[in-house]
């Protein structure tokens, strides 16, 4: 756990790094360029971390996104500390140019798999257990989302950032629509995971 | 852009205000409080105060699995039966052991007006279900006294931990055994029975152990779902398989004058 939680630090200092790196590289074009993430993401809940760290990609003009998020969970809000990594991809379907400024997104549709950190967490079957003896893995959950995204031009003409977003995901995950089904007393509020953030763009 | 700033703040503020309470962590996140921690504790403080007759009858179930709707028809129909002491749920409380199920659960059971004691089961131990159950529940293994009956709740899921050879432990099994005054007979409930799962290692000790003092009236357990009552020792000590929930069966024990009678109950 220790090694892990170690990792991730690193992980989250890459982050940074990277982004530093990526608002100099503004000024000069270096045959390394389009390995900068396109953007920077800090998360509030959504189910992978009480604040998550994410660098990411755009393809396909600006239609999907591929991010990767670092999540912390600290304790005092949960009994013990959890960090976890997450692998998010978003097809963002509908962009309404407000304004020369804004730009609305309002349907996003997202894909995640979330791993949690811990040998509590296995994502193989520990050897010690028959084959198939359980179905899921606690250590890495898949789950899926629908949010909205605006875009604005805030920071642009001070900063090398091209912009600023704020975004809203709602989504659940395999494992709380699995105990969903079939018990109608369950509120559908229960397998909500919600979650905010800001992203800035290069 | 100055009033296009306020109404975003205005309208993220009313979002953040109503949908507090959706916003999800981690699906490991434990914060349990009030009547979701110490539960086992909370319900023998209740158990050991009220009225006590000649005759105890328990209702069992166990193996909640993803039958969370059919926990709550147990609960319903529990609370029109006028003589029941208390209730056991034999353990897989939680199918994922998500700190989320566990409190779907306990939502259910919160709304017995009898006391009730959850047991652990293997798969209330998967991911951190062992910090969960610790928090909501207390220790794996305990006993009490009720009735001049001692009750013994035994975690036998070995295979959780690895067959580590202390799983069962049988060490402390048997000091809650040893024959003393404050009970004649003994009830020993478990989730796993021998079989794949419990240490096979620890397989003969346990049935030894059951049957050192000749004082065990009943072994109840789940984890197979179905129900029979069986006798797997030489010395006859009945073993009583409880109904998994979604059977939507219920199974009664009453012990009178330390003799079992076992009925079981549509809900």
């Amino acid at each position: 756990m220790w090694k892990m939680r170690h990792f991730s630090h690193w992980f989250l200092l890459l982050c940074i790094l990277i982004f530093i790196n990526n608002t100099q590289a503004q000024s000069r074009v270096g045959r390394y360029d389009w390995l900068l993430p396109d953007y920077v993401k800090l998360q509030y809940a959504g189910g992978i971390g009480f604040l998550s760290a994410g660098v990411g990609y755009t393809f396909v003009h600006q239609r999907i996104d591929a991010t990767f998020f670092y999540g912390y969970v600290p304790n005092g809000i949960a009994i013990d500390d959890l960090s976890s990594l997450s692998l998010q991809f978003t097809a963002k379907l509908i962009r309404i140019r407000l304004s020369e400024n804004y730009q609305l997104l309002p349907l996003n549709f997202g894909w995640f798999i979330h791993h949690t950190f811990g040998s509590d967490y296995w994502i193989k079957l520990p050897s010690h257990y028959p084959p198939e003896y359980y179905w899921w893995s606690p250590g890495r959950n898949a789950g899926i989302f629908i949010g909205g995204e605006l875009k604005t031009k805030w920071l642009a003409r001070k900063t090398p950032a091209s912009g600023i977003a704020i975004y809203a995901r709602i989504g659940t995950r395999g494992l709380y629509l699995a105990s969903k089904v079939g018990n109608s007393s369950i509120p559908i509020t229960d397998i909500i995971e919600l979650g905010f953030g800001i992203a800035l763009y290069r | 852009m100055g009033t296009t700033f306020k109404i975003i703040l205005l309208f993220s503020t009313m979002f953040l205000i109503s949908c507090e309470g959706l916003f999800d962590y981690s699906p490991y996140q434990i914060d349990f409080e009030g009547e979701n921690k110490g539960v086992n504790a909370t319900n023998l403080d209740r158990l050991l105060k009220a009225n006590q007759s000649d005759t105890i009858t328990i209702a069992f179930t166990g193996d909640t699995h993803n039958y969370f709707d059919e926990l709550g028809y147990f609960v319903d129909k529990v609370n029109t039966f006028p003589n029941i002491d208390f209730v056991i749920h034999v353990g897989d409380f939680a199918d994922f052991g998500l700190p989320k199920q566990y409190l779907w659960g306990n939502g259910y059971l919160l709304n017995l007006e009898v006391p009730y004691l959850v047991l652990i089961g293997n798969h209330d131990l998967v991911g951190n279900g062992l910090e969960a159950y610790k928090e909501m529940f207390g220790d794996f293994d305990f006993s009490f006294v009720y009735q001049d009956i001692k009750f013994v709740f035994l975690n036998t899921n070995s295979l959780e931990f690895a067959y580590n050879g202390n799983v069962p432990n049988l060490d402390w099994l048997s000091q809650q055994l040893f024959p003393s005054d404050d009970f004649s007979k003994a009830v020993v409930v478990f989730h796993m029975p021998p079989g794949i799962g419990f240490d096979p290692e620890l397989e003969l000790g346990f049935y030894q152990t059951l049957s050192a003092h000749n004082n065990v009236i009943m072994a109840v357990h789940g984890h197979q779902h179905h129900h029979e009552v069986y006798y797997p020792t030489a010395d006859s000590i009945p073993f009583v398989n409880v109904y998994g929930v979604e059977h939507r069966m219920m199974t009664i024990v009453k012990i009178y004058q330390d003799k079992i009678y076992v009925e079981n109950e549509a809900f």
